[in-house]
Formats: C-alpha cells, sequence, structure tokens
C-alpha cells in the first residue's frame, strides 16, 4: 500500500506539473511547472530504487537534478533576455513562431 | 615499300600539331611556321620514296596493308586501325601533301602578322592529318573518323576569323549541312554491316565479287547513302549550299580545304567503293545525272557572280560535278585524274586568288580590279595558266581531263549526256574568260597602292602553275585508252568500259576537236568583251539585272532551303518555346511548385507561436501514441 501511496503522490505532483504548465502564462512559473514535473518523476524513481532494492535508480536522480539545473540556468537567461526585449513575461502575447 | 614509310605519313602532321599547339605558345612564327611546314614536308618526302618504290612492284604487289592495333572487337566483327596503300590511296596522298606543302609555304606569307597565325597553323596540319587518316584507311569507320575530323577542321578554318558574325555563320552552315550528308554516310556504314559482315575494304571487295546471291535492291541503297555522304562532302546539289559561303575562311584554306582535298574526298570515296557501285545497278546513273546537273548548275551560277573567291566557289562545285559524272559513267579513272589535275589548278587558282587580295589589301569584287596583269605580273601569269586548265584548253592539264571525261559519258550514255558535258565546258570558258577580262586584263580600275607578294607566295605559285600546265602528259597517249596514269592505277580501279575502239576512234578526234574549238573561241570572245569592251558589258548585265540577279544567288537555292527547311525548323523552333516549353514543362514545375506552398501553409496553422499550444499537442500526441500502444499490446 505504501508504493501506491508515494506513486500516487508522484502521479497528483506531474498532473499538476502539467495543468500549471498548460494554464499559467507567466514564463517563470511554466518554469516552475517543468520543475514540478521533473522532481514528480524523481520521486516515481527513488519510490522504485527502494521498492526493489536498487541504486540505479538513485543514481538517475542525480542525473536529472543536474540537468534539471542546467535546463533552469538556460531557461532562466532566456527569461531575462525576453523581458529586456519586451519588458514583460506573458507568453500568450509573445508568438513571435507563428506560422 | 616499307610500312615504316606509312606510317610515317600521319606521324608528322599529328606531331606538328602537337608540338605547335603545346610548346609552340613560346615560338615565334619563324619556329612555328618551320614545324608547321616540315611536318607536311616530311611526310612527302616519305610518299615520294613510297611512290618510287611501288612502281617498281609489278601491278598486282602494289598494295601494302599495315594495322596498327584491333580498334573494335565484338562478337566475331573486327574494325583494325589499320592503313591500305594502293595506288588509289597513293594518288590521293600525293595530291594531298603536294598541293598541301605548298600551300603551308604559301601561308607563311599570306597569313603573315595575323594574331591567329600559330593557331592556323595547327588547324592545318591536323587538317592534314585527319585527311590522311580519311585517305589511308583500310576500312570504313576510321575513314568515316578521317571524314569527321576534316569536316571539324574544316568548320575550325572557315571559322577563322570567328569575331566576323558571316564567318561564324558560314562556319556552322557548312557544318550543319555536312552532317546531312554524314548521316547518309553513317547509314550506309550500317547496311554494309549488316550486308557484309564487315568494313574492311579488301574483304568487301572480295565479298562483291562473282556472285553473292544479293538483290540488286540492297547494294543499291547502300550505295546510293553512301553517295548521300560524298553530296554533302564534295558539295554536290543540293548540298552544295556552303561552299559558297564557306570563302570567309582565310584564302589558303579556301585552295587546300575547299578546293584541292576535302571536297574532292567525296569523288574518291566513291572510287574507293567502285565494286559496290559496279553491283548497285540504278546508283550509277544517278551519280551521273547528279553530277551533269550539278557541272552545269554551278557553272551558270559562276558567271553571275562578282566576288572572285565565290567565281572560284562555283567552279570547284562544278567541276567535282564532272567527276561524279566520270564516276556514274564508271570511268574511275577519269574521275580521279581529273581529280588530281583540278587540286592542282584550282589550288593555283584560289592562291592566285589570294595573292591579288593581299596585293589589293582585301578587295574581293572582280568590279574593283582589272589591268592587274601589268602589276602583278607573275601573279597573273600563273593565274591565266590555272584558268586555262579549268576551262580545258590544250595542251594544259585540264584538258586531258575534261575530254575524256564528256567523251566517256557519250559512250556510256549517248548523245545527250554529251551535251551537258559540252554545254558544261563551254560555261567554263565563259566565267574563265569573263573573270580574267575583269580583273587582269583592260583599264585599272584600283587606285590604291599594290603589296607585293613576298617569295613564300610567288614559289608556290610558280610551281603550281608548272604542274597545272604539264600534269596533262600522265594522260598520254590520250585515244589509246592505256595512258600513263592509266597503267598505274589500273591494280587497283577497274578499266572503263569502251565502245568499239576502231569506230570510236575518229568520232571521238571529231567530237574533241568539236568541243576544243568551242571553248577556245567562247574564251577568247568573253576576254575581249569583258576587257576592250567592259561598258558596254556591264550596261548589258543592268539591262538584265533580273537574270544576273538569279545567277549571282546561285538560282535563289538559299532562299530555297531556307523556306523549305530553315524556316519550318525555326517555326518548330519558336512552337517550342512558347508551347512545348513555357506552357507544358515551365508549367508543371510551376504547379509543382505551387502545390508545395499550398501544402505549407496548410501546415503552417499548426504553428501557432503560443508555448501553451505547444505543450498541448506534446501531451496530446502522447495520449494518443500510448493509447495506440496499449490498444495493440493488449
Amino acid at each position: 500500500m505504501e508504493l501506491y501511496l508515494l506513486l500516487g503522490i508522484g502521479i497528483l505532483l506531474f498532473c499538476l506539473g502539467v495543468v500549471g504548465f498548460l494554464v499559467r502564462t507567466n514564463a517563470v512559473v511554466l518554469l516552475l511547472s517543468v520543475e514540478l514535473m521533473l522532481n514528480a518523476a524523481n520521486l516515481v524513481f527513488i519510490v522504485f530504487s527502494r521498492y526493489l532494492h536498487g541504486t540505479d535508480g538513485q543514481i538517475y536522480v542525480f542525473i536529472v537534478m543536474a540537468i534539471a539545473a542546467a535546463e533552469v540556468a538556460v531557461g532562466l537567461a532566456v527569461m531575462i533576455s525576453i523581458f529586456r526585449l519586451y519588458g514583460l513575461l506573458d507568453i500568450s502575447k509573445i508568438r513571435l513562431l507563428r506560422g | 615499300m616499307s610500312p615504316a614509310l606509312a606510317y610515317m605519313l600521319p606521324l608528322f602532321p599529328l606531331v606538328g600539331v602537337l608540338l605547335n599547339g603545346s610548346a609552340g605558345v613560346r615560338f615565334n612564327s619563324k619556329t612555328v611556321s618551320l614545324v608547321a611546314c616540315a611536318a607536311v614536308g616530311l611526310p612527302l618526302l616519305a610518299a615520294l620514296a613510297l611512290l618510287v618504290s611501288m612502281a617498281g612492284l609489278p601491278g598486282d604487289e602494289r598494295v601494302l596493308t599495315v594495322t596498327l592495333y584491333t580498334w573494335i572487337s565484338q562478337a566475331g566483327f573486327t574494325v583494325s586501325f589499320g592503313f591500305l596503300v594502293d595506288t588509289l590511296s597513293m594518288t590521293m596522298i600525293l595530291v594531298v601533301l603536294f598541293v598541301g606543302f605548298f600551300i603551308h609555304l604559301y601561308s607563311i606569307g599570306y597569313m603573315e602578322g595575323d594574331p591567329g597565325y600559330r593557331r592556323f597553323f595547327v588547324y592545318l596540319n591536323l587538317f592534314i592529318f585527319f585527311m590522311l587518316l580519311l585517305v589511308m584507311a583500310d576500312n570504313l569507320i576510321l575513314t568515316f573518323l578521317g571524314w569527321e575530323g576534316v569536316g571539324l577542321c574544316s568548320y575550325l578554318l572557315i571559322g577563322f576569323w570567328f569575331e566576323k558574325k558571316s564567318a561564324a555563320d558560314a562556319g556552322r552552315k557548312a557544318f550543319v549541312v555536312n552532317r546531312i550528308g554524314d548521316m547518309g554516310f553513317m547509314l550506309g556504314i550500317l547496311m554494309t554491316v549488316l550486308l557484309f559482315q564487315t568494313v574492311n575494304y579488301q574483304e568487301l571487295h572480295r565479298a562483291l565479287e562473282g556472285s553473292h546471291g544479293m538483290a540488286v535492291t540492297l547494294p543499291a541503297v547502300t550505295a546510293l547513302l553512301f553517295f548521300i555522304g560524298a553530296m554533302g562532302k564534295s558539295a554536290q546539289f543540293p548540298l552544295h549550299v556552303w561552299l559558297p559561303d564557306a570563302m570567309e575562311g582565310p584564302t589558303p584554306v579556301s585552295a587546300l580545304i575547299h578546293a584541292a582535298t576535302m571536297v574532292n574526298a567525296g569523288v574518291y570515296f566513291m572510287c574507293r567503293m567502285f565494286p559496290l557501285l559496279a553491283q548497285a545497278g540504278i546508283a550509277l546513273p544517278v551519280i551521273a545525272a547528279v553530277g551533269a546537273f550539278t557541272a552545269i548548275y554551278a557553272a551558270l551560277s559562276a558567271v553571275g557572280q562578282t566576288d572572285i573567291k565565290k567565281v572560284l566557289a562555283y567552279s570547284t562545285v562544278s567541276q567535282i560535278g564532272y567527276m561524279f559524272m566520270a564516276v556514274g559513267s564508271g570511268m574511275y579513272m577519269a574521275g580521279m585524274f581529273h581529280l588530281v589535275t583540278h587540286g592542282i589548278f584550282k589550288g593555283l587558282l584560289f592562291l592566285g586568288a589570294g595573292a591579288v587580295i593581299h596585293a589589293l589589301r582585301g578587295e574581293q569584287e572582280t568590279a574593283a580590279m582589272g589591268g592587274l596583269l601589268k602589276r602583278l605580273s607573275l601573279t597573273s601569269a600563273t593565274f591565266l595558266l590555272g584558268l586555262l586548265a579549268l576551262a580545258g584548253i590544250f595542251p594544259m592539264s585540264g584538258f586531258f581531263s575534261k575530254e575524256v571525261i564528256i567523251w566517256g559519258g557519250f559512250e556510256r550514255y549517248g548523245l545527250f549526256y554529251w551535251f551537258l558535258g559540252f554545254g558544261g565546258a563551254v560555261i567554263t570558258a565563259l566565267y574563265c574568260g569573263k573573270l580574267f577580262g575583269l580583273a587582269f586584263l583592260g583599264e585599272g580600275t584600283y587606285d590604291g597602292s599594290i603589296h607585293k607578294p613576298g617569295y613564300s607566295m610567288t614559289v608556290p605559285l610558280a610551281v603550281l602553275g608548272f604542274c597545272a600546265a604539264t600534269f596533262g602528259v600522265f594522260n598520254l597517249p590520250m585515244l589509246a585508252g592505256k595512258t600513263i596514269f592509266g597503267n598505274f592505277m589500273a591494280s587497283t580501279l577497274p578499266p572503263a568500259q569502251t565502245g568499239d575502239p576502231a569506230v570510236s576512234h575518229a568520232l571521238e578526234t571529231a567530237m574533241l576537236l568539236i568541243v576544243s574549238i568551242v571553248v577556245v573561241v567562247v574564251l577568247l570572245a568573253a576576254m575581249r568583251l569583258y576587257s576592250r569592251r567592259r561598258n558596254y558589258m556591264v550596261q548589258l548585265e543592268e539591262n538584265n539585272a533580273g537574270l544576273m540577279n538569279l545567277l549571282f544567288s546561285g538560282f535563289r537555292m538559299d532562299h530555297l532551303h531556307d523556306a523549305l527547311l530553315v524556316g519550318p525548323f525555326k517555326r518548330l523552333a519558336a512552337f517550342s518555346s512558347t508551347v512545348l516549353d513555357t506552357i507544358i514543362i515551365d508549367g508543371l514545375v510551376n504547379r509543382a511548385g505551387a502545390a508545395a506552398l499550398a501544402a505549407g501553409r496548410l501546415f503552417a496553422l499548426l504553428q501557432r507561436g503560443t508555448v501553451t499550444a505547444y505543450a498541448l499537442f506534446i501531451a496530446a500526441g502522447i495520449v494518443l501514441f500510448l493509447g495506440i500502444t496499449l490498444a495493440v499490446t493488449s
């Protein structure tokens, strides 16, 4: 039962991230939502690693954390650039790639 | 007869081309001309040595075959790269090298100071190389290689001054008209391969001897296809239109290629194929008819020409017509003899015309000359020798060669044919007299200073003039049928079939006298009229301007070609460019592009530009494919 509980928390976190990503328009919040989804995945990794008595999953968590840190660094740099250009961070108003 | 000598003949001109063509950039003009002349002079010596050793052999051993290597070998069908030197090719080799050498010599003076001096000599040597290949080849395909090679050189040399549009056009015209003939030649080769499974001349000769169990139609078709090729190269009606235009080239080129050697290749080739012609039935009368018609037609056109070189060009067409008359009467020896004498005297005439043009600084209109006899005595004297030979005046070489043809035609085809030959000879005398009277006799109309020709130009004139006057002795004794030239050729070419000798000798002599006397009278009259009573003749020509224009334009053959061939072709090209190209091909390409663009626009609608939409698509995609995977696996 403990396993299902923890996996449920992971799914909940992930769905929070997805919904947040789709609903919110502030770019910084979008980054936060991405972090939520990543950490939900991390949680699932750790849960299974404990459940299966292995260490592989925990190693992946560290890799994911490193990548997430790098992604946030790049993402924030992009945010700053966008803010300097447009003076706002509302992504529903920035549609440069529209076909 | 040593094979080494035979190899040497085409080797020297090729070396000359390579040397002048590559290292020649560093040579001065003297070295260039020295190399070029040596490349023709040395093989001339080799050819003379071959001739001497050949003359020492009995008749049936006068043939030398050498094979360099096997060129094509395919399932029992082989083509070798080999040479066949018999008395026929020996004669032609000597004409090519002898006249060719003196024309090279002449070009040193004529082309002096031309910016394309080296290029000119490279082309000339290349021409000699290909001409020797054509003449010496022991099979049809190698002959065809030389045939195309001389065509290429002709094109390059007609358009030598290519910055002049008329010269470039004339070169292109010569090339295109020759393609028509070459198509006939190629089809003839194909027919030969199909019929006889060989292209080697000696094997063909053997295959055609005796009974080969073949209907007469197939050899006749083959022979006529070859004759179409010969008509293109030898400028016979209606494929002659390129030759008058070819006079745009430098005059030594006109002398070498368009009078003495290349244009005679058709006659030579027909003689080479005589076993086929003998079996071909209808072919001989057709050749004779085309030759006779061309002889008269071109002679008439020559009367109307005002440009000294064009007179000679039409005269060449006419004289080659005579050669084909001889071939068509089965008198291959007479045809070859006229080829040799014509090569000499027409080469001489062109060189003389070149000397006149050179002296008058580019003036080519006969009306603007006059009285040149006093101012250019040597040139005029040799020119007169050439004209007398051309008109067939006794005892010049042309007399011996032409009378035999006219007489032989009578023996084979009767009186009407004799009248054609006779008429052609009279018209020839007329334009010869007109040309000499206008340009060399009478009052001088050119007042500029005269540019005297140097030794390199006068020596060839003198040598060729001497030969033009005396070469006829080789056709002695004329009436006996066994002439010196005939005996030499007897190992290669068949004798003409003659009628009853006892009856014909008296008749022959009588007809010969008639032709000779009429020709002399016409020639003298024309000379006198056009020199003493020049104003009267000019007035007469102006009163008949319509007729003279008709003659001048060669009976509007160019118009006819334009209307029948060039015009429809241009319309076809216009149709292709507007309808086929613009509407169909461009249309297809443009439609394809437009379709791709439209598809792009359609899919661009998905590209909303909002991050949320992209994320939604990703999520939807994942759900979709997960669903599919689950549905498939369960």
